[in-house]
């Protein structure tokens, strides 16, 4: 049990929700994961676990030995965790369970940058968290959000991939209310 | 192999990519400009000599302490200044317990480098019986976390602690008057060190692209960039060392550029690290005058005094 927030909803669920630098694996989450290593049967990857974590080269939508896709080291690929046992290294996927591609893969271009994992699971949130609905408002930009604190960017100018980012980090530990303030006080100084 | 595998930091191929598009036009990507230097807090511990200085995410801690030693034959009358770096793994996954690595040793002799050549501290005043008897002046650097360009946090770090820093008063007494006294605190107000003037570290960084040139680059832009330079200078300009490890050639006109930079910068912080200084002795000013000396007390109790009642440490020093 981790030490966090407790956190409610109505009518009677109670959960304790923590936030930590590192991640834990977990079957079904989707991750960002950094591409280290190729061998001829798995892609090695890091997910910011305490182990690298396994791709196999045929977990692709339509993978054969013939079609095994290229990455080169260091190459940012979105995958879905399929099997996280203790003692064992993690294994990803890149096909949804229907056995489509879905939006995993390679991620191109764009920015990444770290975080804890409670404030990407707060952006992963529905409704909406505050800060991504009022960015949206204004600018407009692509966003992967991965589970292990793992946050990637894009957008057609550099100078929004870096308001975004920054307001962003700059939420981790403010009320909705004060994100909305900061977001709107942000996009009134670059205007 | 494969828990370090796990443990090491890593830069993506889009993280790379767009630092270095995002500086052609002119954008970093904590959002400061290229010449732009981060937030810089100073604080002090409860001792005298040991400092904290974060520089946007990266933290260093500074401590200073003295010990009386015989001083090198060939400087009989000059105390001694000697800087130990300690990384913790904590830190950076990439720093290893043990052994201290390249960058900790490089760092080390910067500052060492900064603080001597430059005669900025005093060390003949750190003389109490020439060829026999000096203090000797040990600076501990901390690095608790690594957010980039760690040579300068640490430096201020250092100069920081250093500024705070006093050591026991001592004089000379017994029979032909060789044998040294140390006065505790409470008897005889530490002596502060005399620093002369604080030389500053300021890096840079270079990237290979059409001589870009940043100030103070955080440890993603570190992990990109293709040439480094570090120039220590003072508030008046006078350029005590420079420092450029491999890396990217530089034109003679962009280091010239460089020190201009680097002597503005070295001024602002120059600033900062007296405020934070004076605020803290005013602070211990303030504090001292509820202060209730220990061997005040202990003589209070009575009994036991003579065991502890004069604190006096004696070294007896011969020929």
């Amino acid at each position: 049990m981790k030490a966090g927030k407790l956190q409610f909803s109505k009518p009677n669920k109670y959960w304790v929700e923590s936030s930590q630098k590192r991640y834990v694996p977990c079957a079904e989450d989707t991750v960002l994961g950094i591409v280290v290593d190729c061998k001829a049967d798995n892609f090695i990857v890091d997910i910011k676990g305490p182990a690298t974590a396994f791709l196999p080269v045929l977990a692709f939508e339509g993978g054969t030995r013939r079609n095994i896709p290229k990455f080169v080291v260091g190459a940012l690929i979105y995958v879905r965790v399929v099997k996280a046992n203790p003692g064992m290294n993690p294994e990803l996927s890149c096909i949804d369970a229907s056995g489509k591609a879905a939006e995993f893969g390679l991620l191109k271009d764009g920015f990444m940058f770290e975080t804890s994992t409670g404030l990407s699971r707060m952006l992963r949130s529905s409704p909406m968290c505050p800060v991504l609905e009022e960015l949206g408002k204004q600018l407009s930009f692509e966003i992967a959000v991965g589970l292990n604190g793992r946050v990637w960017l894009n957008a057609d100018s550099p100078s929004t991939v870096v308001v975004v980012s920054n307001a962003i980090m700059n939420s981790e530990s403010l009320s909705e209310v004060q994100q909305k303030i900061m977001v709107e006080k942000l996009l009134q100084r670059i205007k | 192999m494969d828990s370090r595998l796990a443990n090491t930091w890593r830069l993506t191929v889009n993280e790379r990519k767009f630092i270095e598009t995002a500086l052609l036009s002119g954008i970093r990507i904590d959002g400061r400009n290229p010449y732009e230097y981060r937030k810089l807090s100073i604080k002090f511990g409860r001792e005298d000599g040991s400092s904290e200085v974060q520089l946007g995410q990266t933290h260093v801690m500074g401590f200073v302490t003295c010990q009386l030693l015989q001083p090198y034959r060939d400087r009989p009358n000059e105390g001694t200044l000697a800087i130990f770096t300690e990384f913790s793994p904590m830190a950076d996954p990439s720093f290893e317990p043990g052994r201290p690595g390249e960058s900790a040793v490089e760092l080390g002799r910067i500052i060492d480098r900064g603080l001597r050549e430059s005669r900025a501290v005093d060390t003949e005043s750190l003389c109490v019986l020439a060829g026999k008897l000096v203090w000797a002046i040990r600076v501990d650097l901390h690095i608790l976390d690594n957010g980039g360009n760690l040579v300068d946090a640490a430096n201020i770090a250092a100069l920081a602690a250093l500024l705070t820093f006093r050591r026991p008063e001592c004089s000379l007494g017994g029979e032909d008057s060789q044998e040294v006294i140390l006065h505790p605190p409470e008897e005889r107000e530490p002596l502060p060190l005399i620093v002369h003037h604080l030389p500053i570290a300021v890096t840079f960084g270079f990237f290979s692209s059409e001589s870009i040139m940043v100030i103070d680059p955080t440890h993603h832009e570190e992990a990109v960039m293709a040439g480094r330079m570090t120039a220590t200078l003072n508030a008046n300009g006078d350029v005590c060392a420079i420092q450029k490890p491999g890396g990217e050639g530089v034109l003679q006109s962009v280091i010239m550029q460089c020190l201009r930079l680097a002597s503005r910068t070295a001024g602002d912080i120059t600033k900062k690290i007296n405020d934070a200084v004076e605020a803290y002795k005013t602070e211990r000013a303030s504090s001292k005058i509820k202060r209730h000396p220990a061997s005040i007390a202990l003589e209070g109790i009575g009994s036991g005094g003579n065991v502890k009642g004069k604190q006096n440490l004696s070294l007896n020093l011969r020929v």
